[in-house]
């Protein structure tokens, strides 16, 4: 049942003090595959995707991606084993362009952090100028990260992780506080990238419109705990799932 | 004060206007711009970043011929004051790492000489070269523990790092000559002319200098900015934190070892004074006055302090108290200092003069406007 998932979770549970944030989460994220965590606030989402980039080290549980143990591993380990992430909250370079922004990842990846000189400079420029292009900010590449729009900034983010050539992109709430205008950008852009580069995607939402028009696979955590999970049609009707959402506490 | 300091400022400006021949200096690796707007931005840029430099060092250059040997010493001090400055700019200004501590490192390259030429009679030229690398042997040391830790307590460790070296330095009489320090005349005859040593201490400076700007431009350099703005993400992208800051950590040490080097050109001397706290706090001092976010506003913010000194001095009973409430000014009304607010101000009226040239082919339309300005923005913040 297990083989071949590109990222293994079992067991995963972090305690804080007295209190359970994420307990026990088993999911299996299939290659090539665009998987939503979704939940009400609080559920333990944000904790659960910080487990996973290593920002949060679980109290048990395993996490294997690619077949490596990476449970507890430090951030920059494991982005160099190709999982990225993008974060909930907009988190890019305030003073830097978005052009250098990106350089930054892609020296990152090439493992040219250290770099005294700067030969292969042009290469790297010219890559993330494509990138930004692809990604429709090559307009703004020049301007500082922070002067770009809320909906810009978003992108840029994902364009970061998508830097690093990751084959895992952690999405958490990429679209949240987006106008419906930039919200519907930013998902075509995700979808787009997901089938041009072959990209697993692992994402949490709160905009239910956006999770089940786009997600081959759907795991709903409440409370800390998986209530269920599965494909759109199934989980839409799950009984567990309406009273979570309409029943809740919320 | 006042009116010294604005006449220094202006030197550059009218001088770059003079020199146009110093333009011809090689370019940086474009960081991309589109190629329609690049040439004349392109020219423009060279000029401002390579132009005023060159006119700088052309005038230090020419400086012995013009002043007396007094004053000229001052300017000596100045220069290596700059090269201490812009060094631990590096880690304030560039990596956002506040360290109190740059006193260790400038004092320990004037100690490195002073005693070599004490205990091992080692030539001057020699322990010179090993100044800046036992700076960075100690930088190691230092950083492999205080940047373990974040903001205040980076502080705090590397202030508590140079003032346990200046107590050593202070209490092991028999080796260091304890509060007195050790002076003599441990430098080699060539440098006892003083133009000779002025001109030793400005080639010093000018290329050291040259490497560190070199440096804040390279992938390395760009990553350390990444982190000052924002530590998690670029450890999200891959970026090995520490590692990075300690080779930064590692560079100014041995820069700033350098110009402990150069005191003792300008000194004949080393003594605990060079370690202490008061010593690390000058070069953030001069950093902030001069603007941490430009590459030659702390080597400005240098020769502001050694040139208003012996005036503050002569003047007021309390020199302290005169420096104090000059910081405090210019972090209430220019914290990008008096270079960042310069370049601000020149970039306006630039501005406003290509404005006020009616028909100009070429001139800022209502596309290239805005463009223009984030490009300043982007320019002057780093």
């Amino acid at each position: 049942m297990t083989a071949g998932a590109l990222l293994q979770i079992s067991g995963l549970t972090r305690q804080f003090g007295g209190f359970a944030a994420v307990q026990d989460v088993d999911v299996s994220v299939w290659p090539a595959t665009i998987h939503s965590v979704i939940g009400p606030n609080g559920a333990g989402k944000t904790t659960f995707f910080r487990l996973l980039t290593g920002i949060l080290r679980p109290s048990r549980g395993t996490v294997t991606f690619d077949g490596h143990d990476i449970t507890g591993a430090r951030p920059h380990v494991i982005s160099r084993r190709g999982l990225a992430q993008s974060f909930q909250i907009t988190n890019v370079f305030p003073r830097l362009t978005a052009l250098e922004s990106v350089q930054i990842a892609i020296l990152a990846r090439r493992r040219r952090s250290l770099d005294f000189a700067s030969l292969h400079q042009r290469r790297v420029t010219a890559e993330a100028s494509g990138l930004l292009k692809e990604v429709g900010l090559h307009q703004v590449a020049d301007a500082q990260a922070q002067t770009l729009s809320h909906g810009d900034q978003r992108i840029l983010e994902v364009t970061l992780a998508l830097a690093t050539s990751p084959r895992l992109l952690l999405l958490d709430e990429p679209t949240a506080g987006m106008s419906p205008f930039e919200t519907e950008r930013m998902v075509s852009l995700v979808t787009r990238l997901a089938k041009e580069h072959g990209l697993t995607v692992l994402l949490s939402e709160h905009d239910m419109d956006v999770v089940f028009g786009i997600s081959d696979e759907i795991t709903v955590l409440h409370r800390g705990r998986v209530v269920t999970h599965g494909p759109p049609e199934q989980v839409e009707a799950d009984k567990d799932v309406i009273e979570v959402y309409l029943g809740g506490e919320e | 004060m006042h009116y010294r300091t604005r006449r220094t400022l202006q030197m550059p400006a009218s001088a770059d206007r003079t020199q146009p021949a110093a333009t011809a200096a090689p370019s940086p690796p474009a960081i991309a711009r589109e190629p329609e707007s690049a040439l004349r931005g392109l020219a423009r840029r060279v000029g401002v970043i390579f132009g005023v430099p060159a006119a700088i060092v052309i005038i230090l250059v020419i400086l012995p011929s013009v002043l007396s040997p007094l004053p000229l010493l001052d300017v000596q001090s100045a220069v290596g004051l700059a090269l201490f400055a812009c060094a631990t700019n590096l880690l304030v200004g560039y990596g956002g790492l506040v360290s109190f501590g740059q006193g260790a490192f400038y004092g320990t390259g004037a100690y490195v000489i002073a005693l070599a030429w004490l205990h091992l009679h080692m030539s001057f030229w020699i322990s010179f070269i090993c100044a800046p690398f036992a700076g960075a042997a100690m930088a190691v040391a230092i950083g492999l523990v205080a940047l373990r830790t974040r903001r205040l307590y980076f502080a705090l460790l590397t202030l508590a790092f140079s003032q346990l070296v200046f107590v050593i330095a202070q209490q092991q009489v028999s080796f260091t000559g304890g509060a007195n320090g050790v002076f003599g005349p441990m430098l080699p005859s060539f440098l006892i002319n003083p133009d000779n040593a002025y001109y030793f201490t400005l080639g010093v400076a000018v290329l050291a200098l040259l490497a560190l700007y070199k440096i804040t431009r390279s992938p390395f350099g760009m990553t350390l900015k990444a982190i000052r703005e924002n530590p998690e993400r670029a450890e999200a992208l891959g970026v090995n934190v520490f590692r990075q800051q300690l080779l930064a950590f590692v560079f100014a040490g041995a820069l700033c070892a350098l110009a402990g080097g150069l005191f003792v050109v300008y000194d004949q001397s080393a003594n605990p004074n060079l370690l202490s706290w008061t010593e690390s706090g000058y070069p953030i001092f001069m950093a902030v006055i001069g603007g941490q976010f430009s590459f030659l506003g702390p080597a400005l913010g240098a020769l502001i302090y050694e040139q208003s000194r012996d005036v503050v001095l002569a003047q007021f009973s309390d020199s302290q108290l005169v420096f104090g409430l000059l910081l405090l000014l210019i972090v209430l009304a220019a914290p990008d200092g008096v270079l960042g607010r310069l370049t601000r101000g020149f970039a306006l009226l630039a501005r406003r003069w290509r404005a006020a040239r009616p028909g100009r082919p070429g001139g800022p339309g209502p596309e290239s406007a805005p463009r223009d300005a984030a490009h300043e923005t982007a320019e002057s913040e780093r």
